[in-house]
């Protein structure tokens, strides 16, 4: 069976930097992976050249075969436009660090958008599966609401349900919760862990090491732009094979 | 120095409010401008030159109420025109297609170079330059041809010169607008499957045009006193009309008081609406606000209310 996503030799450099120096990783359908790792070790690039937000110089990615990004034309090998691009966007949904909802409209007409002006989908048959949705990560009181109405866990929550409604087949999540008050930080990883439940395939950048250890069916650790040790949560975290990751766990247990 | 001792007969600091400080700098350069300005009333009423009754008469003439007519046409004309061609300039400018930048470049760098009354005098005398306007296959035969001179009257080329010099300052302050929203905001856009126009039209230019809203006020009200130009072209604008009328009768001055209190009454309306739609956009969004909330002069004294209100 062809893995959702397949990760290949991925490289990334801004300039002479380089950030990713070859990543092989494989998303299954319904597997939740989470990423973790010192800042600077290349994690959320790594997440942003999955959808091309970022453009990989060297490697593939592929979505369920497919490369990203790429398109093959005979024996040569083209760069897709960004709108070409949008089709395969948009069976990958994001979620950022910042929240980024559209400040201009309601958490209803956020979760709506994308769906009615990309999809064709019918304003009310859109407005009903919103609702659905904002009931699920629990805005359905706050659906009239704009973003600067709301609390930053609120924020992330609607942002969630943005993604969802274009019914992705899997979630990319950068940092979800690291720009979110302590006290907002549980709401927001409740609804990642009901979407886990839900059997939703995630690949999720944190911090949050009970998150990774509780919801993660596999754990990778990351550091200077390579993956230096994956597998099972529990053995990743209880038993680190490489100085680095015992050295990074340290420091963040302690922290805790 | 001795301090001085708590005596009966002051109240206790707790007790009192204590008396502002006064500025007076601020009174006796009041009192004085005060003056001036009396002064300066006084010679507008009771100087006979001035010739209230004529101003009277005049200031509901049907040649100045067309003029005002046309001025206000300008006015919209050109505006519309140069913001949309300024937003397409904008949009250019921001592409990554080297030709459109470079071109978009040339032309703003063209149109804010150039006055406008130098503009319309060109425009005016194209045919001097191009004598016939043709379409057709470029290099190739021609389809339809005009004689310049038909195409070009003095109201097209007034609304050349004020829409393309519009454009140009419309087109930096459109960029700006576009440029102030944050990239989250494109790369949200486009993890949700959008296009590009997409991203632009829903996303992108309603967050920029909500920032550009208060300099395209102040311009249309520029391009309200730009529109006076056009009288070098004969065009009968307010201007012009009181030009046509002072010439006739040498009222000259009731009849620049006749243009100036209509200029000034449609740069205090647009004044208005302006403060209204920047004061909507200020309040946070979905926050309700009334029509009526304006402040012209806003009072900055009482600091400490203010920094009771924060949370």
């Amino acid at each position: 069976m062809t893995p959702l996503l397949q990760v290949e030799k991925l490289r990334k450099a801004f300039g002479t930097h380089e950030v990713l120096r070859g990543i092989d990783l494989q998303v299954n359908r319904g597997e939740v992976i989470c990423i973790v790792g010192p800042s600077g070790s290349g994690k959320s690039t790594l997440l942003r050249c999955l959808n091309h937000l970022e453009k990989p110089t060297g490697g593939a990615v592929f979505l369920m075969g497919e490369p990203v990004g790429l398109r093959w034309k005979g024996r040569s090998l083209h760069e897709m436009t960004f709108n070409e691009l949008a089709r395969q966007r948009q069976r990958m949904g994001m979620v950022f660090q910042g929240f980024h909802l559209f400040p201009h409209k309601t958490a209803l007409e956020n979760v709506v958008e994308a769906p009615i002006i990309v999809k064709g989908v019918p304003r009310a048959q859109a407005e009903a599966e919103a609702m659905t949705l904002l009931d699920k990560v629990g805005m359905r009181d706050r659906a009239h609401y704009y973003p600067a109405q709301l609390s930053g866990g609120q924020q992330q929550r609607t942002a969630i349900a943005r993604s969802l409604a274009m019914k992705p087949d899997l979630m990319l999540f950068d940092e979800p919760t690291s720009a979110l008050d302590p006290e907002l930080v549980g709401e927001v990883l409740a609804t990642m862990r009901h979407l886990a439940d839900e059997g939703m395939t995630m690949v999720v950048v944190t911090h949050e090491m009970g998150f990774a250890r509780d919801v993660a069916d596999h754990l990778v650790f990351m550091d200077g732009g390579v993956i230096v040790e994956e597998g099972k949560p529990s053995e990743v975290l209880i038993n680190p094979r490489h100085d680095r990751t015992r050295a990074f766990l340290s420091r963040v247990i302690s922290e805790t | 120095m001795k301090r001085p001792a708590p005596s009966a007969d002051r109240p206790s600091i707790h007790d009192i409010r204590p008396v502002p400080a006064r500025n007076v700098g601020q009174w006796l350069g009041g009192a004085v401008l005060l003056a001036m300005g009396l002064l300066f009333l006084q010679i507008l009423v009771t100087n006979g030159n001035m010739k209230w009754p004529v101003v009277a008469d005049y200031l509901f003439d049907a040649k100045i109420l067309a003029g005002l007519g046309m001025t206000l046409l300008l006015t919209v004309l050109a505006m519309v025109l140069g913001l949309a061609i300024g937003m397409v300039l904008a949009i250019m400018r921001l592409s990554s297609g080297r030709v459109f930048q470079w071109i978009s470049w040339v032309w703003i760098w063209f149109f804010r170079g150039v006055p406008p009354l130098v503009q319309m005098i060109f425009w005016y005398n194209l045919a001097l330059l191009l004598p016939e306007i043709s379409i057709g296959i470029p290099f190739g035969p021609k389809l339809v041809s005009w004689n310049t001179n038909d195409l070009i009257t003095p109201f097209t080329a007034a609304i050349m010169g004020l829409a393309f010099t519009e454009s140009a300052y419309a087109a930096e302050m459109i960029r700006a607008g576009i440029q102030a929203v944050n990239p989250g905001q494109t790369e949200a856009a486009a993890t949700l499957g959008m296009t590009r126009a997409q991203v632009l039209r829903r996303i992108v230019l309603p967050q920029a045009l909500r920032i550009v809203i208060p300099p395209i006020g102040n311009d249309t009200i520029s391009m309200l006193k730009f529109t006076s130009l056009v009288s070098v072209l004969a065009l009968p604008d307010l201007l012009y009309s009181a030009q046509m009328i002072y010439a006739r009768t040498y009222q000259t001055i009731p009849l620049l008081i006749v243009a100036t209190l209509w200029y000034l009454l449609l740069t205090t309306v647009l004044t208005i609406c302006e403060h209204m739609i920047e004061h909507r956009l200020k309040a946070a969004p979905g926050q309700k606000t009334r029509f009526w909330d304006l402040r012209f002069f806003p009072r900055h004294r009482s600091t400490h209310q203010s920094a009771e209100v924060q949370p």
